[in-house]
C-alpha cells in the first residue's frame, strides 16, 4: 500500500490538476452512496470511473455535472469552485447513458441546442455544427431525426452534441453501453481518437473494464461509494492494492495466507491452499504473521508434466478442465488441497509436446515476481 | 319497406332510453305532464283493476313531440296539449278513440269539449284533461314600490308591454317565457291581431313589441321563475297559470312577506288544453281506455283538481272542488275573459320557423 | 365489414368439427392482428358513419306533418324510384346571418375555453405526471371525481355559487369586499367559468398521460446544455407535449362546440351558441331536416381542421422519410 500510495501521491503532484474533487460526500438519507472521494485530474486526462452498478460512480458524475449537490466538500474545475453552480450555469457537458437526444429535433438541431442557449450568432453556430458533423461523420444524416438512427450513430450525435459547446469538462455515462459488443469495442478507440482530437479533458463512468482499460489514461476503481485504487490501467493490473481491485480487474487466482517471513526486498506467505511458502519478490507495509491474500494472474502461472527445480512458488495437481479458446487454454488444476487455480497458457507452449489432458497429474509454478501480496 | 327500417333504427338510435318495461299483459303505460296528477290516482287504479302501470314524466310538448313523431314512443297514453295534439294527428299518430269504452265521457263540460273540437275535430282522438291560461303575476308589494305613484293599468298587460310600466319594473326582475310559440301570440292578442295568424306581418309586429320591452326583460325562464318569483327575485312574470299558482302559494307557506298575485286581465288571456290521447302503436289500448274513463269519475277528476290547481273539464267534479279555486280566474277563467282569450292552433312550418327566427332576435336584441 | 363478421358467426359453428384442411371461412377469417384493427373501425362504422348517413340523409329532405316529420329521399310511383333531394336547408343556413353568427360564437367560446383548459390544465398536469407514483394515482383520482356527480348536477351546484344569493356574492358580501351582490349568473363570464370547470378534466388527462412519459434525462440534457428551467420547458417539454396538447384540446373543443345545456341554464339570452340553434330547430320549429343540416355543417367545420392537421402530419412524415 504505501508504494502504490506513493506512486499516486507522486503522481497526482506531478499532474498540474485541473479538476479537482475535494472529500466530497453524498448522501442520501442515511445512505451514504459518495463517501469522501478525493481525486484530482489533469487537463486533456481521459479518466475512468470503474465500479459495479451501485457503487457511487454515477452519483459522483451527477455532482460533476450539477444535477445532485455534494453533501459536504468540493469540486474546483480550472480553479473555479462549481460546487453550487447549477448545470446550466457549469463549463461542463455530459453525454447521457442512452445519449437523451431530443427525439423532435434533427441531427443538426440536437447539436445546434446547446450552442443557441450561448447565443452565438447563426453562422457561427452553423460552423460549429458543421465541424462536429464532420468530427463524428455524421454530415450527411444532419437532418435526420434521432429514431431515424442506428444505435452507434446516435452515440456519435450525442458526442456532438456535448462537444460542440467546447466543455471544459466532458462527461461520458456508460458512453458504450446501450450498443451490442462487437460494435463497442469498434467503437471505442474511435471514441478516443475523436476525444482527443478536440482536445477536451473527460471523465467517463463504466461498468466494463474492458471499456476503461481500452479508453482511459487512468482508472478510478470504486466500490462502495469509495476510490479504491487510482492509476494507469497497466499499473491497476499489475499492481492492484487490494482484493476488490485484483478480482475485479481481470481474472486471478486468489489465495488466503499470513506473512511468514518479512524482509525489505521479499516477503514469504504462508496458504493452507499451497503446499510450501510462495516467496514474493516485493517488501510489504506490514508485520509478522499478518493475514494477505495472494493474487496470481492466470498468465502468470505456467504447467507443466515435469516437477519444478525450485524450493518453492509451485504446487502439483491434476487437471480439471481445459477451456480452449484457440490463441490459448485456460487449465483448471485442481491442488492437492482442492483448491482450484486456473492457468492460461499459450498454445506454443506446447511445442516440443502434446499438452496434458484430463485428469493429467502436472505442476503448475511461477516466479517470484509474478504474485502479487494485496494487504487489504 | 327500405325507408320503414331506416324510421326504426333511427327510433332506435334517438329513443333507446325510453322504452317502457311492460309491452304486454295486464300493464300500461303513460307519458304524462310532470306532477299532474294526485299522488294517489295511479295506485287506486292498480288496486281497482289489477292493470301494472308505468308512469313517465315529460316537462315540454317538444320532448313529448320528437318521441311521439319519431314513432314507437311504447307508451299507451300521452297528454300534448291544443295545437301540438292538433300537428299530431294531422301526422296520423294517434288512434280514433272507442267511446263506447268511456262510459264517464258525459261527466266532461260540453263547453269544453266545443272548444276542444278546434284542434281535435268531432273529439275524436283525445278527451281533454285539464286547462289553464297564461297569464301575469306580480309581486304586489315590489310592484307597487316601483310604480310610484303610478297607479297598475287598467288592462293589466300594460304591465309587460308598455315601455313606461315594465321600465320601472326592471330593477325588482322581469321574466318572460323562454318560447316563441307561447310569448310571441299574447303579443298578437295584445295588438289586436289574429294569434294564430299565418301572415308575417302579424309576427312581425309582435315581435316588434317585445323588441320594444326587450332591455327591461331580465329573464327568459320557462320554470325557473317559479322559484325566483317566490323569493321575491322577480316581480313581474309572464308563465303558466298553474306554476304562478305554485309560486303564490309557495310564498304564503313561506311566510316571507312576499305577496304575489296571479292576474287573469280582463282583455283575455292564452288558453290551452291538454287531452289524453292513445298512439296508434299502443299495445295496451284496452287498459288505457280503461284509464281514461277511470280519470273521468268526478271524484278522481276532482282529486287531481286540487292536487295541480289547473281547471278539470269535467263538470261533474266541480261539485266536490272549493269555492276557493273555482272562483279564482286564474285556475277557471269567467267567462267573460274566455270569450276574450283565445287557443293556440297549429301554424304553417313557416311561420313557426319566423316565429322561431323572431324570437330569437329579440332574445339576442339584433 | 360485414363480410366479416357474417364469417365469424359462421367459423364458431364450424369450429365443432376439426379442421383438416383450410376451410373456406378459415381464409375468410381475419388474422387475430385485423381483427383487433377492425374493432374500432367497426365502433366508428356502427357508431358515427352509419348515424352520420342517417343524418345527412335528413338533412336533404323537407319538412312534412307525418311521423317521422321528413318526407323520404327516395319516392316510388309506378315502378319509378325518384330520388328528390332539398338543398333548401343549406341554402337557409347560409343565407341567414343567425346561423354564420352561431357557429361563430361557438367556436370562439369552444376555443377560449380550450385555451383557458390549456393554460389551467397544462401545469397540473405536469404537477400530477412528475409526482411521486404513489402520489400519482390519488391526484389522479381527485381530477376525475367530479364524474362521480352527474353533470347537470356539477352544474346545478354552479348555479348554487354563482347565483346572486348563491355562495359567492354571499361570501363576498361578508367579507366587506362589495355592497351589492355581483351579476355573475347569466352572463358570458359564467358560462365560461362553468365550462372551462366542465371541460378541464378531458385535457388534464391526455395531456397526463403524455407528459408522464416524458424521458427525465432529456429535461437533463437541457439542463446540462445550458437551458434554464424555463428554457427546458419552451424547448423540450412543450414541443414534446404537443400530442398531448393536441388530443386534449381536440377532446375539449370539439363538445364545447355543441355545449348546449351550460349556456342554456348558466348563459345570457344574448348569446346564442349553435348547439342551442340545433334545440330551436329540432323542438320549436320541429323541423327535422333543418336540424340535421345544422349537424352537418357542424360536423364539417369540426372535422375539416382535423384532416387538415393529419394531412399536415402525414407529409411531414413523408418528407422526413425521404430523406
Amino acid at each position: 500500500m504505501a508504494e502504490s500510495s506513493l506512486h499516486q501521491a507522486a503522481k497526482t503532484a506531478g499532474a498540474k490538476s485541473y479538476l479537482q474533487i475535494v472529500d466530497v460526500v453524498k448522501k442520501f438519507g442515511d445512505n451514504t452512496v459518495v463517501d469522501h472521494i478525493n481525486l484530482s485530474i489533469a487537463k486533456n486526462d481521459i479518466f475512468a470511473l470503474l465500479g459495479s452498478s451501485g457503487c457511487g460512480k454515477s452519483t459522483l458524475l451527477r455532482m460533476l455535472a450539477g444535477m445532485e449537490t455534494p453533501t459536504s466538500g468540493k469540486i474546483i474545475l480550472d480553479g473555479e469552485d462549481i460546487t453550487a453552480l447549477a448545470p446550466y450555469e457549469r463549463p461542463i457537458n455530459m453525454m447521457f447513458q442512452s445519449y437523451a437526444l431530443f427525439p423532435h429535433m434533427t441531427v443538426a438541431q440536437n447539436i445546434a441546442f446547446g450552442l443557441k442557449q450561448d447565443r452565438l450568432s447563426r453562422s457561427d453556430i452553423a460552423e460549429r455544427v458543421e465541424r462536429m458533423l464532420e468530427l463524428v461523420q455524421m454530415k450527411k444524416y444532419a437532418h435526420r431525426k434521432p429514431y431515424q438512427l442506428s444505435g452507434g450513430q446516435q452515440q456519435r450525435v450525442a458526442l456532438a452534441r456535448s462537444l460542440a459547446k467546447r466543455p471544459k469538462l466532458l462527461l461520458l455515462d456508460e458512453p458504450l453501453g446501450a450498443l451490442d459488443k462487437k460494435l463497442r469495442q469498434q467503437t471505442q478507440l474511435e471514441l478516443v481518437n475523436m476525444i482527443e482530437q478536440v482536445g477536451v479533458t473527460c471523465i467517463m463512468v463504466t461498468h466494463d473494464q474492458e471499456e476503461a482499460m481500452t479508453m482511459a489514461g487512468r482508472i478510478g476503481i470504486m466500490s462502495e461509494g469509495q476510490l479504491l485504487q487510482v492509476a494507469t490501467p497497466g499499473e491497476i493490473y499489475e499492481h492492484p492494492n487490494c482484493r476488490f481491485t485484483a478480482e475485479f480487474i481481470g481474472e486471478t487466482n486468489l489465495f488466503g495466507g499470513h506473512v511468514v517471513e518479512d524482509e525489505p526486498d521479499h516477503v514469504c506467505i504462508h496458504s493452507i491452499e499451497l503446499p510450501r511458502p510462495v516467496r514474493v519478490g516485493h517488501g510489504i507495509t506490514g508485520t509478522m504473521g499478518m493475514p494477505v491474500w495472494l493474487s496470481l494472474r492466470p498468465e502468470r502461472v505456467g504447467v507443466s508434466r515435469q516437477q519444478p527445480v525450485v524450493s518453492g512458488n509451485w504446487a502439483a495437481g491434476t487437471v480439471g478442465d481445459i477451456a480452449y479458446l484457440g490463441g490459448f487454454s485456460i487449465f483448471h488444476v485442481r491442488l492437492d488441497s482442492g483448491k482450484v487455480v486456473k492457468a492460461s497458457v499459450p498454445a506454443t507452449h506446447w511445442r516440443e509436446e502434446a499438452a496434458p489432458t484430463w485428469n493429467e497429474p502436472v505442476f503448475v509454478s511461477w516466479t517470484d515476481n509474478d504474485a502479487v501480496v494485496l494487504t487489504q | 319497406m327500405r325507408q320503414r327500417m331506416i324510421n326504426v333504427i333511427a327510433a332506435g338510435v334517438l329513443a333507446a332510453a325510453a322504452v317502457p318495461a311492460f309491452a304486454n299483459g295486464k300493464v300500461l303505460n303513460i307519458y304524462n305532464w310532470s306532477d299532474y296528477i294526485a299522488p294517489d290516482t295511479v295506485k287506486n287504479f292498480e288496486k281497482e283493476t289489477g292493470i301494472k302501470v308505468r308512469y313517465d314524466v315529460y316537462d315540454s310538448n317538444e320532448v313529448l313531440q320528437a318521441k311521439i313523431l319519431t314513432g314507437r314512443s311504447g307508451y299507451d297514453i300521452v297528454v300534448p296539449t291544443n295545437a301540438f295534439l292538433a300537428k299530431q294527428i294531422k301526422a296520423g299518430v294517434y288512434q280514433p278513440l272507442n267511446k263506447a269504452k268511456l262510459a264517464n265521457y258525459k261527466n266532461l263540460d260540453p263547453d269544453v269539449l266545443a272548444q276542444a273540437t278546434k284542434f281535435d275535430p268531432n273529439n275524436a282522438y283525445a278527451v281533454p284533461y285539464f286547462y289553464g291560461i297564461n297569464t301575469l303575476a306580480i309581486n304586489a308589494g315590489k310592484v307597487k314600490a316601483a310604480l310610484g305613484s303610478t297607479p297598475l293599468p287598467a288592462n293589466e298587460w300594460d304591465l309587460l308591454f308598455k315601455p313606461e310600466y315594465v321600465s320601472k319594473l326592471k330593477s325588482c326582475g322581469v321574466s318572460v317565457l323562454d318560447s316563441p310559440a307561447e310569448a310571441l301570440p299574447i303579443a298578437a292578442h295584445y295588438l289586436g291581431k289574429n294569434p294564430n295568424s299565418n301572415a308575417d306581418a302579424d309576427w312581425q309586429a309582435s315581435a316588434n313589441l317585445f323588441k320594444q320591452i326587450r332591455p327591461y326583460i331580465t329573464r327568459f325562464s320557462s320554470s325557473g321563475y317559479i322559484n325566483e318569483l317566490a323569493n321575491g327575485s322577480l316581480c313581474l312574470v309572464l308563465g303558466y297559470g298553474g306554476d304562478l299558482n305554485i309560486a303564490k302559494r309557495r310564498a304564503e307557506e313561506a311566510k316571507n312577506g312576499q305577496v304575489l298575485r296571479v292576474l287573469a286581465p280582463k282583455s283575455g288571456v292564452m288558453l290551452w288544453m291538454d287531452s289524453m290521447a292513445i298512439p296508434k302503436d299502443a299495445e295496451n289500448v284496452d287498459n288505457a281506455l280503461a284509464f281514461i274513463n277511470y280519470v273521468m269519475r268526478p271524484e278522481v277528476a276532482a282529486a287531481n283538481a286540487k292536487a295541480v290547481s289547473y281547471a278539470t273539464p269535467n263538470k261533474a267534479a266541480k261539485g266536490q272542488i272549493e269555492n276557493k279555486f273555482l272562483y279564482d280566474a286564474s285556475i277557471y277563467p269567467t267567462t267573460e275573459i274566455q270569450q276574450k282569450s283565445f287557443i293556440q292552433l297549429p301554424l304553417e312550418a313557416k311561420t313557426q320557423r319566423l316565429q322561431t327566427r323572431l324570437w330569437t332576435e329579440v332574445k339576442t336584441r339584433k | 365489414m360485414m363480410s366479416r363478421l357474417l364469417s365469424l358467426r359462421d367459423s364458431r359453428a364450424a369450429a365443432a368439427r376439426p379442421a383438416r384442411r383450410s376451410a373456406w371461412w378459415q381464409r375468410a377469417l381475419p388474422r387475430g392482428q385485423s381483427l383487433v384493427t377492425a374493432i374500432p373501425y367497426g365502433w366508428l362504422l356502427l357508431f358515427f358513419l352509419v348515424p352520420f348517413l342517417f343524418v345527412l340523409q335528413i338533412s336533404f329532405s323537407d319538412v312534412e306533418i307525418a311521423s317521422p316529420p321528413y318526407r323520404a329521399l327516395l319516392s316510388r310511383a309506378e315502378d319509378v324510384v325518384s330520388l328528390a333531394l332539398n338543398f333548401g336547408n343549406y341554402r337557409y343556413i347560409f343565407g341567414d346571418p343567425l346561423y354564420f353568427d352561431a357557429y361563430l360564437s361557438s367556436l370562439y367560446m369552444a376555443g377560449v375555453t380550450t385555451l383557458i383548459c390549456l393554460v389551467v390544465g397544462y401545469p397540473i398536469a405536469y404537477t400530477i405526471a412528475r409526482a411521486p407514483e404513489a402520489k400519482r394515482n390519488t391526484l389522479l383520482m381527485l381530477v376525475m371525481l367530479p364524474f362521480w356527480t352527474s353533470f347537470l348536477v356539477r352544474v346545478y351546484a354552479w348555479m348554487g355559487i354563482l347565483d346572486n344569493e348563491g355562495l359567492l356574492n354571499q361570501a363576498l358580501l361578508a367579507l366587506g369586499l362589495i355592497d351589492e351582490p355581483l351579476q355573475l349568473m347569466h352572463t358570458q363570464l359564467s358560462v365560461q367559468i362553468v365550462m372551462v370547470y366542465a371541460y378541464l378534466p378531458f385535457m388534464i388527462l391526455p395531456l397526463f398521460s403524455n407528459l408522464v412519459k416524458l424521458d427525465g434525462r432529456l429535461l437533463e440534457a437541457s439542463a446540462d446544455l445550458g437551458c434554464r428551467p424555463w428554457q427546458t420547458f419552451l424547448r423540450v417539454t412543450l414541443p414534446l407535449s404537443k400530442n398531448g396538447v393536441i388530443a386534449g384540446s381536440m377532446l375539449v373543443f370539439i363538445p364545447a362546440v355543441g355545449e348546449f345545456v351550460i349556456p342554456e341554464l348558466v348563459g345570457t339570452p344574448e348569446s346564442l351558441m349553435i348547439g342551442k340553434v340545433l334545440w330551436m330547430e329540432f323542438f320549436d320549429n320541429n323541423n327535422w331536416p333543418m336540424a340535421a343540416s345544422v349537424t352537418i355543417v357542424m360536423v364539417a367545420l369540426l372535422i375539416a381542421p382535423i384532416i387538415y392537421l393529419h394531412k399536415r402530419e402525414e407529409k411531414a412524415l413523408a418528407r422526413a422519410a425521404a430523406r
